[in-house]
């Protein structure tokens, strides 16, 4: 029945796209083209970008059913997301497999940081403020980026609201409440001032607050059908109380420079659910956490030829970790993290067809930990870390663009490492958008303070984990804007080929359950990915969209053949996945949009641990999610309002094993833009 | 056309991605219901061998994956999952980090330390109840009350110290509970004491280095003994003393075994001990990081290590040492399936089975049981060992109150749980009958069949002079047997004895009687400085019946010995000879001395056949370890 609907919908999809294809396919010469309105910042050189990014941003951004970042990028391909679910839950993403801390994020161009266990909860940034949300594979195309940019595997940019100002324009405002499912309360408000020309000030503040206390349900039946057991309980201690406060200040001060100063503070304080386990309804562990951090950015550009980037950033974490079950190890720790970075980079266009790049970035880490119990002297770590990247790009007539790049790492006393990587791309027809892109990378990810140091755990002795990157895509990009019907369509398959050796694990140092972080782990991973994303202008002002992505893989634990997992798909990563959207637009005579938009998640089966038997298997899961909205324009006002339901089915899942989801949810919200 | 133009062609282009979509979301499975775990059988040996083992996998943390799996060593059947078997309405299954198994009575307990609860179970892992007790480590037993240690006591402490707790095995309550050291680990019952290893193991750099010492009389802490640091396993050998394995903090302090008197330190060992069994004369230590497996003497301490080869073990993890075989696990990377090795104790490896994470702990049974087809009706099969102690009346004795040891408040009932433990499931414990007269009644899960030949063997401590094989130390005793005629399961039946060599020997009495009195207990040697008249019986005299048999002793090569009867007796020649062990039904009298014919019997009555005694050893009392039914499962 289940799989049938999947089916339904799918087929549904497909035939709406076919009958819009035929319509228009007569009156669309092959030579048309029509390119998505985009923000270019410049134009005078050749475009030599090769990676096509996945990209959600605006209006399709805020349709999608999404709190967080995280939510968003479920609706990549190529993308797991691992969800301890609940608003609180921490949320990290695996771009192709090679795990989550291959994968960089940057807000507002400058990577997110945590030297002590190297992951980004991307359940902490919200959507509210987000222009854009990118996933790069490979790297970001443009070379004129900072060196550490060429370090990862999978690259996330996080993009904030940037103000546009009409020439008669001083200010913007934006309110916004949510409310929802177990005691979502989501204010928002949000200030762009326009000081003086071309320099502006943004000023945004949120607060998120939930119970977290929702039902879940854990029903087993025997294999005659029978129930074996059906409990329901509600979540505790997944409450959250979050706090974010930003403040921008862009300054364009003349066509080609422009600099920018953001400050971000982030404080929360959460309950940590812990796992469902037999006889274990609820854990007391505390979380409390401040992220701020200061960055600032220059660019300018001389001669036209040469382009500069200078960016700083001093970033301040503190967490503080307190076990409250009296059941357990009473335990009570704080963290202090402190970042320093600085990154110049340099491009120079040869030609207007060749560019070089060259950029140095040094960063400082440095982590005191704190046994408040053991009232031990606090430890210190910290670490210097240099990177220097030299790239080049060139554009030979209009068929082939290539780019090459060599980064040189440098952390503490260690040996530098060397890492090149190489992108292809080959426009064959050059009246078809039809591309094939390809590129080689090989990236490092460093052990974290914790791998190093974590008490008994730590081992001073790890090598980075290299990952090593083939890929080859296919893209194909057409639309036609006519009447009745207009449409833009892209379509992208990629297969890839990664290796990932020296992979960094915990394995058992002797008995008592002592372990050591070891560079122990070979996975090979084959995947492809196909997506496409299509959108259709009907008549009556009617636009319909849908984006579908699917991906399979293979993650293939090849550390030794004697182990018994050799040859498994190694934990969480399904054969399977994908994701369906899709949406309908209506705009009315006097301009107010209405929408009802529907979203799949599938992930499909896979195991919880490294061995593929049936006692770690875990069952696909698949959510369909639908929110409906209307924007109206009143008195100069835009007011916004949507309902969403999550969920719709109840399906009671796991993303990890005995974390539970929320079953089916409801949010809210009504936004006013000024 | 040519063919980029038919690729590029756009019903083409959107039929494949329409086919793709639905290929792909035809190899996508849908959810089902989620079915439980499910119970799988797999052959592993085809040795024959009696009873079962449990294996209780620890699962890792947060996993939930705890997993109790069982062999049968008769049909050498291997099932993962056993519990589930019989429990599937168990919300969450057996729970989190299985941390130790045992079984005491008739019943099964498992401390699943994550998921904070003694899991209560019948001998078949049938679910009776459940402890709730908060980060429990492990348990031991006496009497009626189990004791288990936790990281942390019902009130939180500020300077995280650990308890033990007292559980009621009738009503499972917690009766009492005592404040020990840092995070207490293993913990054995001694005399009337127990000890506790105060392990500090959650705390790097503060790990503890004491054994409390707990009255259980009182239930309080009486002493510390300082014994190495960080100790975690704690074991008893047939001496009384106690074998404490500390790990050291794997830095700077070596891990050593050090021997306790039990108060006293006797011995240290260095020696790296991540696991130690301990059977008959000696204790089995699994060194885990050298991979190898030691032999040392519980007598002289004397180290002999085996010829099992560990070399190719990932993580050398559990083991246990049972008469016939030793078994050893290997963890592996922790986060994946074990591996259950076999080995004779000539070394050779006789079959392995794949376990569940973390192979930590094995409890031997004497029952084996097998799972039909259906996957849900078990079937019991009878346990060839005894199963039930119903009587322990011991005459005045040196070992009495000693072997079972009497604990302050024990009743008669208590002592046949001690004997119970001692004896069922071929545990080889030690059981003294005392002096003439003095007798154990014990019974197994089944009616023994009267077959062809020998059907009874009953194993005692007896062995041979060496040099000369008419004499040694033979302390016999009488075998009766009895039918339960009138239904009731309590022996209260009409007894026959099995006529031995000496029953038609002028030299023999029968119906003997004698009485011990309380008042004439008085006379101890320097050995047994304790009472020797049994303290849970409340007469203050005792009147014993039945037949009296020559005193053997005499003095050859200037020892004191006995001279070794021809049959028919227990504890009359060593347990390897087993013509000289073993008892025919046939041989059944009635009171007159006519031969019975019983087509199966259901009680056994052993009792010390002489009133002798020597110089060097006080007075002849047969010993009893054990009892097997021959024609059991035939």
């Amino acid at each position: 029945m289940k799989r049938s609907l999947f089916l339904i919908v799918l087929l549904a999809l497909g035939a709406l796209a076919a009958f819009a294809w035929d319509a228009d396919s007569l009156r669309i010469a092959a030579h048309d083209s029509f390119r998505v309105a985009e923000i270019e910042v410049t134009a005078r050189a050749l475009t030599k970008d090769i990676i096509v990014p996945q990209t959600l941003k605006g209006a399709e951004l805020r349709r999608l059913n999404s709190l967080s970042v995280a939510d968003a990028l479920r609706y990549f391909s190529g993308v797991q997301l691992k969800d301890y679910g609940g608003v609180g839950g921490i949320k990290t993403i695996n771009v192709r497999s090679m795990g989550s801390q291959h994968t960089a994020v940057y807000y507002n161009g400058v990577q997110l940081g945590n030297a002590q266990n190297g992951q980004v909860d991307l359940g902490r940034f919200s959507l509210d403020n987000m222009e854009e949300v990118q996933l790069f594979n490979g790297q970001k195309s443009d070379i004129f980026q900072s060196a550490r940019e060429f370090g990862a595997a999978g690259n996330v940019y996080l993009t904030t609201r940037k103000p546009y100002f009409k020439d008669n324009e001083r200010v913007h405002a934006h309110l916004r409440m949510r409310a929802g499912s177990f005691a979502l309360a989501n204010p928002s408000l949000g200030v762009d001032v326009k000081l003086m020309d071309g320099l502006s000030l943004t000023m945004d503040a949120e607060y998120v607050y939930s119970d977290g206390r929702y039902p879940f349900r854990y029903r087993r039946v025997l294999p005659n059908g029978e129930t074996a057991y059906d409990t329901t309980a509600i979540r505790q201690n997944g409450d959250i109380n979050a706090v974010r406060a930003e403040l921008g200040l862009h300054h364009y001060y003349s066509t080609t420079g422009y600099w920018r100063l953001h400050a971000y503070n982030y404080w929360s304080e959460r309950g940590v659910p812990g796992a469902i386990v037999n006889n274990v309804w609820r854990s007391g562990e505390r979380l409390w956490d401040r992220n701020t951090f200061v960055q600032g950015q220059w660019q300018d550009e001389w001669f036209d030829r040469w382009s500069t980037r200078l960016l700083a950033k001093y970033a301040n974490d503190y967490t503080h970790y307190l076990n409250y079950d009296q059941r357990l190890l009473p335990s009570d720790n704080e963290y202090l993290q402190q970042e320093v970075y600085l990154s110049l980079a340099n491009k120079l266009q040869l030609f207007r067809w060749w560019d070089l790049s060259l950029a140095y970035d040094y960063q400082y880490n440095a982590l005191r930990r704190d046994n408040l119990l053991l009232e031990a002297a606090p430890e210190h770590f910290d670490r210097h870390s240099h990177w220097l990247s030299a790239a080049t790009a060139m554009n030979i007539r209009e068929y082939l663009r290539l780019q090459a790049a060599v980064l040189m790492t440098a952390v503490s006393c260690q040996l530098p490492k060397v890492t090149p990587s190489v992108f292809m791309s080959l426009r064959p027809y050059p009246a078809i958008d039809l591309s094939i892109n390809a590129f080689y990378k090989q990236s490092y990810r460093y052990p974290t303070f914790n791998d190093l140091y974590y008490t008994d755990l730590g081992n001073a002795d790890l090598r980075p984990e290299l990952a090593r990157q083939h890929s080859v895509e296919l893209a194909y990009r057409k639309s036609g804007r006519q009447t009745p019907v207009g449409y833009e369509l892209t379509a992208t398959a990629s297969y890839y080929y990664n290796r990932v050796t020296d992979k960094i694990i915990a394995y058992p140092k002797g008995q008592q359950f002592r372990w050591t972080m070891l560079n122990l782990g070979t996975v090979k991973i084959n995947g492809t990915d196909i997506k496409t994303d299509l959108s259709l202008f009907l008549p009556m002002q009617f636009t319909f969209r849908t984006r579908l992505n699917y991906t399979y893989q293979t993650a293939i634990d090849v550390t030794n053949p004697a182990d018994t997992y050799y040859g498994d798909q190694i934990p969480y990563i399904p054969r399977h996945s994908g994701s369906a959207v899709a949406g309908l637009d209506w705009q009315s005579s006097r301009g107010d949009h209405y929408g009802l938009n529907y979203s799949f998640i599938y992930v499909g089966e896979r195991y919880g641990q490294q061995e593929n038997t049936i006692y770690n298997y875990v069952q696909p899961w698949y959510t369909h999610d639908l929110s409906i909205y209307g924007e109206w324009d009143v008195c100069g006002w835009g007011l916004k309002a949507n309902i969403e339901i999550n969920n719709l089915l109840g399906q009671d899942y796991e993303v990890i094993q005995n974390y539970p989801m929320p079953k089916q949810n409801i949010r809210c919200t009504l936004a006013a833009t000024y | 056309m040519h063919l980029g133009s038919y690729i590029l062609n756009k019903q083409f282009l959107l039929l494949s991605v329409c086919v793709l979509f639905v290929c792909a979301a035809l190899f996508c499975s849908c959810r089902g219901d989620e079915v439980i775990y499910p119970t799988i059988g797999t052959h592993v040996t085809d040795e024959q061998r009696v009873g079962g083992l449990y294996i209780l996998n620890e699962g890792n943390m947060g996993s939930n994956k705890a997993r109790l799996d069982y062999i049968n060593l008769e049909s050498g059947t291997y099932y993962s999952n056993w519990y589930g078997a019989f429990n599937p309405t168990q919300t969450k299954e057996l729970g989190d980090v299985g941390n130790d198994i045992q079984q005491y009575g008739n019943r099964l307990y498992a401390v699943i330390n994550c998921s904070h609860k003694v899991e209560v179970m019948d001998r078949q892992a049938r679910h009776i109840s459940k402890v709730d007790l908060p980060n429990c480590r492990y348990m031991a037993f006496s009497g009626s009350k189990m004791y288990v240690s936790a990281y942390v006591g019902s009130v939180a402490d500020a300077d995280m110290l650990g308890a033990v707790y007292e559980v009621d095995t009738a009503t499972l309550q917690v009766t009492r509970e005592v404040k020990v050291g840092h995070q207490p680990d293993e913990l054995c019952v001694a005399g009337d004491r127990l000890y506790v290893c105060n392990s500090g193991g959650y705390i790097t750099d503060r790990y503890d280095s004491t054994v409390s010492v707990i009255d259980l009389g009182s239930f309080t802490e009486i002493q510390r003994i300082t014994v190495g640091l960080n100790p975690t396993r704690i074991r008893r050998d047939n001496s009384g003393h106690l074998w404490v394995c500390c790990q050291g903090n794997y830095k700077s302090a070596e891990p050593e075994l050090v021997i306790l008197s039990p108060t006293e330190v006797l011995k240290r060992v260095p020696m790296s001990c991540a696991n130690i069994s301990i059977l008959g004369q000696t204790a089995y230590i699994l060194d885990g990081e050298a991979k190898r497996l030691y032999g040392i003497s519980t007598i002289d301490y004397s180290v002999t290590e085996f010829a099992i080869d560990l070399s190719a073990y990932e993580h050398p993890y559990g083991l246990l040492a049972t008469t016939d075989a030793i078994y050893i696990t290997d963890a592996k990377n922790y986060v994946s399936s074990g591996v259950l090795h076999c080995y004779a104790y000539d070394g050779h490896e006789r079959w392995t089975a794949k376990t569940g994470d973390i192979p930590g702990h094995l409890c031997r049974v004497m029952q084996a049981y097998e799972l039909y087809d259906d996957g849900t009706t078990p079937t019991g099969k009878p346990s060839p060992f005894i199963s039930r102690v119903y009587e322990y009346v011991p005459a005045m004795g040196q070992f009495v109150n000693e072997l079972p040891q009497y604990a302050d408040g024990d009743d008669a009932e208590d002592m046949c749980r001690k004997c119970e433990q001692a004896l069922a499931n071929d545990a080889r414990g030690l059981i003294s009958l005392g002096g003439w007269g003095g007798y154990i009644t014990f019974g197994f899960d089944h009616s023994v069949k009267n077959s062809e030949g020998r059907d009874l063997q009953i194993l005692g401590n007896a062995f041979r002079m060496s040099g000369n094989d008419e004499y040694g130390s033979s302390e016999p005793g009488i075998v009766l047997v009895s039918r339960d005629d009138n239904g009731n399961g309590k022996p209260d039946d009409t007894w026959y004895e099995l006529r031995g060599c000496l029953y038609a020997d002028p030299a023999t009495t029968h119906n003997y009687a004698r009485t011990y009195r309380r008042a004439d207990d008085t006379q101890h040697n320097t050995f047994h400085q304790h009472p020797y008249y049994p303290q849970w019986i409340t007469e203050d005299s005792l009147t014993f019946s039945g037949t009296l048999l020559p005193a053997q002793t005499q003095t050859v090569n200037g020892q004191n010995v006995q001279r070794i009867l021809e049959y028919g007796y227990v504890d009359n020649k060593p347990n390897s000879d087993v013509e000289g062990t073993t008892f025919d039904i046939d041989w059944a009298v009635d009171a007159d001395g006519h031969p019975v014919l019983l087509p199966s019997v259901d009680f056994v009555r052993v009792y010390t056949a002489v009133d002798d005694r020597t110089d060097a050893t006080g007075e002849i009392s047969t010993e009893i370890t054990g009892a097997i039914d021959l024609n059991c499962n035939k």
